[in-house]
């Protein structure tokens, strides 16, 4: 009976712990996939205004601003649950550690991103190639400061 | 009596400072990377430009230009380490440094031409490797160049070393071009004048184009790239 309880006990540790890291991992897989697919989107706007003007699309720019612009509105603070400096998602996490040691840094950090991105959603719509250009390199640098501080390079 | 000698070129002293300028905007556009991170790359594949330039000047340069002149076999830098060096451009170790400092800064640019930010930058090779692949050369690249930051350190400390306690300035003569000595030497080797310069100069220039136009990387890799937007049959 009591080796039972025992086996039953323990089987349940290993599950939560299994479970555990899965939601950990689902929140690191979700957040690359959020990155990944922003810096799709940005790598469109990129060619399109800096690269080769010349192939500007005002409704394929636009497409990609708001795709960039929803991503940063999903909310996504919640994919940075406590523990997810460690995991793997599609690849090992590349999250520092010093993102949960520094709070203030990294809401700071990811409000500016936030704030940018739905910039560039607006003067996407406007359709002006040069502003557009202007507000892709401020939202491309606020993805640099984060990196920076947050995310590992190897 | 002093007698002034030609110890660097135009060329070699034109290369030198642009060298130091191309990296230290290297150095600030990679660190602060984001929306500067394209002429990061521009200042980068110019600094490959400068490496080749050197390379052949390092054939066909003047005298002192020479690789073949100032390459630090063990014999020269035993005879230097025991004080029966008689050269007048790079002794032995100051040869090892200039060879070190070149030959990882070819490193540096190299990686740097496989590297992305994980942002909206690419090298210009990139399309030659996996995205992993790339990630990994890239953090290479940033190790690479605290490599290039020590050896860069080592060689303004011993120009100060030189400067202060043997009292011979290293610094005006890549200015000028010469050095001033105590006696008369013999005539050395030309360089290869102003028109094997701008050859060598415009050779330097079409590695540069070759290299940031893709047109290396086409000829390396065939097929196309993925076209980043939709295309016409696949809008949706
Ligand atoms: C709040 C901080 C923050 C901001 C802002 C930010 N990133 Fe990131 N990014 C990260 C972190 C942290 C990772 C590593 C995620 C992981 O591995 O768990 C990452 C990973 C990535 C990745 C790799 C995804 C993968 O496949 O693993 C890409 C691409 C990326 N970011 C692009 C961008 C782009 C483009 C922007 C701006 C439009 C941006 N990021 C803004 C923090 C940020
Ligand atoms: C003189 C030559 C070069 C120097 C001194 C140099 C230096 C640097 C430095 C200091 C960084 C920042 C590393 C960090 O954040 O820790 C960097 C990043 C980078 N460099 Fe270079 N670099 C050179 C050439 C190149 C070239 C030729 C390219 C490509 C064309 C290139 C592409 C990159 C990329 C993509 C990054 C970002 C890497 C990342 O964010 O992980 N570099 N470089």
């Amino acid at each position: 009976m009591k080796s039972k309880l025992l086996i039953a006990l323990l089987l349940i540790l290993a599950s939560s712990a299994v479970i555990a890291g899965k939601a950990e991992d689902q929140q690191i897989k979700s957040r690359q996939s959020a990155y990944g697919f922003a810096g799709w989107n940005l790598g469109k706007i990129k060619d399109q205004v800096v690269d080769h003007p010349d192939t500007y699309n005002k409704d394929q720019v636009i497409a990609a601003a708001n795709a960039i612009a929803a991503v940063a509105n999903s909310g996504l603070g919640a994919l940075f649950g406590p523990g997810t400096d460690e995991g793997t998602g599609w690849a090992k996490t590349r999250l520092k550690p010093e993102f949960f040691q520094q709070p203030e840094e990294a809401k700071k950090l990811a409000t500016d991103f936030n704030r940018e991105a739905n910039e560039l959603a607006k003067v996407a719509a406007g359709g002006d190639a040069g502003a557009i250009k202007t507000q892709f390199a401020k939202l491309a640098d606020t993805c640099k400061a984060c990196h920076k501080s947050f995310k590992i390079k190897e | 009596m002093t007698f002034r000698i030609k110890v660097w070129d135009l060329p070699l002293r034109i290369f030198h400072w642009l060298l130091v300028a191309a990296v230290s905007a290297a150095f600030v556009t990679g660190e602060l990377g984001g929306a500067l991170q394209d002429w990061h790359g521009r200042i980068g594949v110019a600094v490959l430009g400068l490496l080749v330039f050197r390379l052949a000047w390092g054939l066909v340069g003047s005298h002192h230009a020479r690789f073949s002149t100032f390459f630090p076999t063990p014999g020269r830098v035993r005879a230097y380490i025991k004080g029966e060096w008689q050269g007048h451009g790079h002794n032995p170790l100051g040869a090892l440094s200039v060879l070190a400092l070149l030959g990882v800064l070819a490193t540096l640019v190299s990686t740097g031409l496989f590297a992305n930010d994980d942002i909206a930058f690419e090298g210009p090779m990139v399309g030659l490797i996996s995205k992993d692949l790339s990630d990994q050369v890239s953090y290479w690249h940033s190790l690479i160049f605290n490599v290039l930051a020590g050896l860069v350190v080592l060689h303004v400390a011993a120009i100060t070393f030189y400067l202060k306690v043997k009292k011979t300035n290293l610094v005006l003569p890549m200015l000028t071009g010469e050095k001033r000595l105590p006696h008369p030497v013999p005539e050395h080797a030309k360089g290869a004048g102003l028109i094997g310069f701008i050859l060598v100069a415009a050779m330097s220039g079409v590695v540069v184009w070759i290299v940031a136009s893709g047109t290396l990387l086409h000829i390396l890799q065939p097929a196309p790239v993925v076209p980043p937007a939709p295309t016409a049959a696949q809008n949706w």
